[in-house]
């Protein structure tokens, strides 16, 4: 084990060893041992995200309960220990990798939906449900809950609330954010607080709640989270959009807000998303095809008629080379398969992705994606643009091969990318979070003294700096 | 009592023609909507955010309270400057620096009256939802200090849900820019969302930066009179639980609010009318047409006395006006009020309700109810003629039904803040360690305490 990585000496070794003998005994006294985890076989299950970067956790921890998350809190604080908080290890930021080490809490044994309340539109769940699990769960109650990012299948809601994702649905429904509305959190000193109530508005005292909603588990550890939920749309119609040319798309989803409809979900994907799926196999998109906008409305059976055929026309309007409204359900799921393996698909390019997150304003968008070609022109390295363009929400996917200094050239153009991004009014960070993948960024978007005053909230919450250390702020 | 000295200092850097302190000025900055007065020492006037900085900043080195204002139409006290000093009257700063139709943002000054706003982005068919009773006269400054929710929260959510970034003047009288002018923003901790709702406490915003939404085709109106609450609450929660519509509005009168508006009302509104509804529509036309008659049906349903469909937009105006006159139509009943807005999970409006009109009772005390039971949000308005007694009386009772509010799990304010008038009753709903964070956090903010002080903890 090593623990405490910053003593090195071997005077000091045996002393160390001691001490890390003790956190898994207390570790183990206190919760049992069925909770703790130590074997390096679990400890290299716990030591990635999606950002692909590795670094072994030294323990596990199973909580099944907000007390077993405080015991250990007041351990780990106790002997300095870092921790971190991890829900289906889905991230794109970093933001579950123990980069230095230390006690990683595996949030998915905390997976209860402890109640919905369909008379009050809310519900309350543990951390480590699945966000699609709980969306189906509500849905049997004529109830939604809008926040959908693309790993909606396999994210949890703790995962979801520490990033504050977004998802597909965010320009009609909003963000993770805008639906939180208490949380039972642990704090790095094992206390436990309640912020916010569970109802539709409070504003009593200051918004504890949305300060911790996107803090990346850097402050405390989330043990329920109550939610609101919304009715469950009647109707859901879906259309997909084919474009011989990028800036027709963008153009045409313009026009589709300026006529007054916010579609439940506007994607957009550009050539090299489309060859990466074409590639991929199983869907078949004409070669003319440049640039797609797949989008759902929905609604009532009447609006969304109404409503669908003013998208159809604009998409027309705008140049579209095809319109094609799904007409079933197993249509419906075909055009949206599309979007969905837009991932995996990428590494038919190259077989190293860097996946940026970037949201600037709608009306930056053309110039922001021919920034992006013009910086990608120094660069031998592929780029995939697609995501939530109602938004301004747009994914940049970095391909590289597996060779020497590719990565290098990836990063130094994602730093041009994001300097780009930041002087046209954008953000480094629309859903993902900064983890540590991006905190080098941070300087670029956030002044010094807003970032000495996140730096002194968090050691208002973490003066030991035991929670997610090394994750947020540039080092 | 502020010195001469500091007098001239702030004259010379901000200009003598935004620096008042005569008696007259100072006393129209004496009150709020609560009727509570407290006498500033000085009114400024700031134009620019320099001004703002440089007033916190000389407020700041001669520790001088300073006291955000918008309109002065809160209900908490917020803006009643309570321990003298500096009243900052933010109403000259009412620019709306840009409109973005494209982006659907729009950067205001704090003072822009939110009507105002409403009215210049319809002109772009846009739309700014949040829409407290008092947008005609209150500022996006006030409606972001306290978080307002307003009515048409059920489908569009409170104010914060709006609020993308700000330019905030720190106690110190340094400038910070939090958020981004994006529809999403994850960079860091989420300051802008911490000081909405900071009621004036840690900083005055200079600029707020708000999202937009493409505006409804159409609204739709339905007024409804039932004999009895119970029959008005039953059509909400078929409207929303069994129907899943989701209104723009849904707004609950009460028996005593109809007495109140009874006389000043050209509406003629039933004899043995208990309770009322209104409710808004909004979508395409058709859509609200559809949805308009079913909910006319459901009230109908439910024994609705009557259920009027607005016809024109006139109409719809008036059948608004009936639940806009309340809150100062209670004033014939007494002369004074206090107006708590609490808010409980919709399921818990019943039995909550029935503790109230119980208490009202026992204690003798008129209360009247109203507000957005699509929410489970209720203004109670505890209403009484002035008097030692009685002021121990309307504290018991409104202790009493915030105890009740707090152990249903509902809030003690869901949208007009704390300020100091509630803020005895922040200890039933949040722990000890939770108010010493907050407690923590100001002091992190503003070491000297001159934001506002006074407010939110007791």
């Amino acid at each position: 084990m090593k623990l405490f990585k910053k003593t090195k000496t071997k005077d000091t070794k045996d002393t160390k060893d001691t001490k890390d003998i003790r956190v898994l005994n207390d570790l183990i006294n206190t919760l049992g041992r069925k909770k703790v985890l130590s074997e390096i076989e679990d400890r290299v299950c716990y030591s990635f995200d999606s950002t692909k970067q590795k670094a072994l956790p030294d323990i596990i921890i199973r909580p099944t309960s907000t007390s077993d998350i405080s015991a250990t809190l007041s351990i780990a604080n106790k002997y300095e220990v870092p921790i971190y908080a991890r829900g289906a290890g889905t991230g794109l930021s970093g933001g579950a990798v123990p980069i230095h080490g230390g006690i990683v809490f595996d949030l998915k044994s905390m997976n209860r939906i402890i109640d919905i309340c369909p008379e009050d539109f809310v519900a309350t769940v543990e951390p480590g449900v699945v966000t699609k699990h709980f969306q189906d769960e509500v849905a049997k109650h004529g109830l939604f809950y809008p926040p959908d990012p693309s790993s909606a299948a396999f994210s949890t809601i703790g995962g979801n609330v520490a990033e504050c994702a977004g998802g597909i649905t965010g320009l009609k429904y909003g963000v993770t954010r805008d639906y939180v509305l208490a949380l039972e959190i642990v704090l790095p000193d094992g206390s436990v607080i309640n912020t916010g109530r569970k109802t539709l508005r409070s504003v009593t005292g200051y918004d504890l709640t949305r300060l911790f909603v996107g803090s990346e588990g850097t402050l405390g550890i989330f043990t329920r989270i109550t939610v609101k939920l919304i009715p469950q749309p009647e109707k859901i119609d879906t259309l997909a959009a084919f474009f011989s040319d990028r800036n027709d798309a963008i153009d045409a989803a313009d026009s589709i807000i300026d006529n007054n409809i916010l579609p439940r979900t506007l994607e957009f994907m550009d050539q090299m998303s489309i060859n990466a799926v074409r590639g991929y196999g199983g869907v078949a998109i004409d070669e003319d095809v440049k640039a797609l906008l797949l989008i759902d409305i929905d609604g009532t059976g009447e609006s969304i008629k109404h409503e669908l055929s003013i998208v159809e026309n604009v998409c027309k309007e705008n140049r579209a080379l095809r319109v094609r409204v799904a007409e079933t359900a197993k249509e419906r799921d075909s055009i949206w398969a599309v979007r969905r393996i837009i991932s995996p698909a990428l590494y038919n390019i190259a077989t190293h992705k860097i996946n940026e997150d970037i949201c600037v304003p709608r009306s930056k968008i053309k110039e922001m994606l021919l920034k992006v070609d013009e910086i990608n022109k120094k660069y031998p390295i592929y780029v995939a643009n697609f995501g939530h363009i109602g938004d301004g929400n747009i994914h940049v996917n970095l391909m590289y091969k597996d060779e020497p200094g590719q990565e290098e050239l990836a990063e130094r153009m994602v730093h041009e990318i994001m300097e780009e991004v930041v002087a046209c009014g954008g953000t480094i960070s629309g859903e993902h979070g900064i983890g540590n993948k991006k905190s080098q960024f941070m300087e670029l978007e956030i002044s010094p003294q807003e970032l000495a005053i996140m730096k002194r909230l968090k050691s208002f919450f973490d003066p030991k700096g035991i929670m997610n250390p090394g994750k947020m702020f540039p080092s | 009592m502020i010195q001469a000295e500091v007098l001239d200092e702030l004259c010379d850097k901000i200009g003598r023609e935004n620096v008042f302190d005569n008696i007259e000025e100072r006393i129209c900055y004496s009150f709020d909507a609560t009727k509570e007065k407290h006498l500033p020492d000085l009114v400024i006037r700031p134009h620019t955010k320099e001004h703002v900085s440089t007033t916190i900043s000389i407020a700041n080195k001669y520790n001088i309270p300073v006291c955000p204002r918008g309109a002065g139409s809160g209900l908490s006290g917020g803006a009643v400057p309570i321990k003298g000093g500096i009243a900052l009257d933010l109403k000259n700063m009412n620019k709306i620096v840009e409109i973005n139709a494209r982006d659907l943002t729009v950067t205001v000054e704090p003072g822009v009256v939110t009507k105002d706003l409403q009215d210049e982005a319809a002109k772009l068919r846009l739309f700014y939802p949040p829409e407290p009773g008092s947008a005609g006269f209150s500022t996006i400054g006030g409606n972001v200090a306290e978080c307002t929710g307003g009515m048409t929260g059920m489908k569009y959510g409170v104010t914060r849900d709006y609020v993308l970034a700000m330019e905030i003047v720190l106690p110190d009288g340094s400038i910070i820019n939090t958020g981004r002018k994006t529809l999403r923003s994850v960079a860091g901790y989420d300051l802008t969302r911490f000081f909405v709702g900071s009621e004036g406490t840690l900083g005055v915003f200079t600029r707020i930066t708000l999202k937009l939404l493409p505006l409804p085709e159409k609204i739709g109106t339905i007024m409804s009179y039932f004999k009895n609450l119970d029959d008005a609450l039953d059509t909400t929660d078929s409207i929303l639980i069994k129907n899943h519509f989701l209104p723009r509005s849904l707004e609950f009168v009460d028996k005593t609010s109809i007495e109140a508006v009874r006389g000043p009302s050209k509406e003629r509104i039933p004899e043995e009318a208990e309770a009322l509804l209104l409710i808004d529509v909004d979508g395409n036309e058709r859509n609200v047409v559809n949805d308009i008659s079913k909910i006319e049906n459901i009230c109908k349903e439910n024994n609705a006395l009557e259920a009027l469909v607005a016809k024109t937009d006139d109409e719809r105006k008036a059948f608004w006006d009936i639940r806009r006159s309340i809150s100062p139509s209670l004033f014939k009943i007494a002369s004074m009020k206090f107006n708590d807005d609490f808010c409980v999970p919709r399921s818990k409006v019943r039995e909550v309700l029935k503790k109230v009109y119980e208490l009202s009772k026992t204690y003798s005390i008129q209360v009247a109810a109203f507000g957005h039971i699509g929410e489970g949000h209720v203004h109670l308005n505890v209403i009484y003629d002035d008097g030692k007694e009685i002021d121990l009386s309307v504290h018991n009772l409104i202790s009493k039904v915030l105890e009740e509010v707090v152990s249903v799990g509902g809030t003690i304010t869901a949208e007009h803040g704390v300020g100091d008038t509630k803020s005895e009753f922040v200890k039933l709903e949040l722990s000890p360690h939770e108010i010493e964070i907050m407690k923590g956090l100001k002091k992190m903010f503003d070491p000297k305490g001159i934001m506002n002080p006074g407010k939110i903890f007791a």
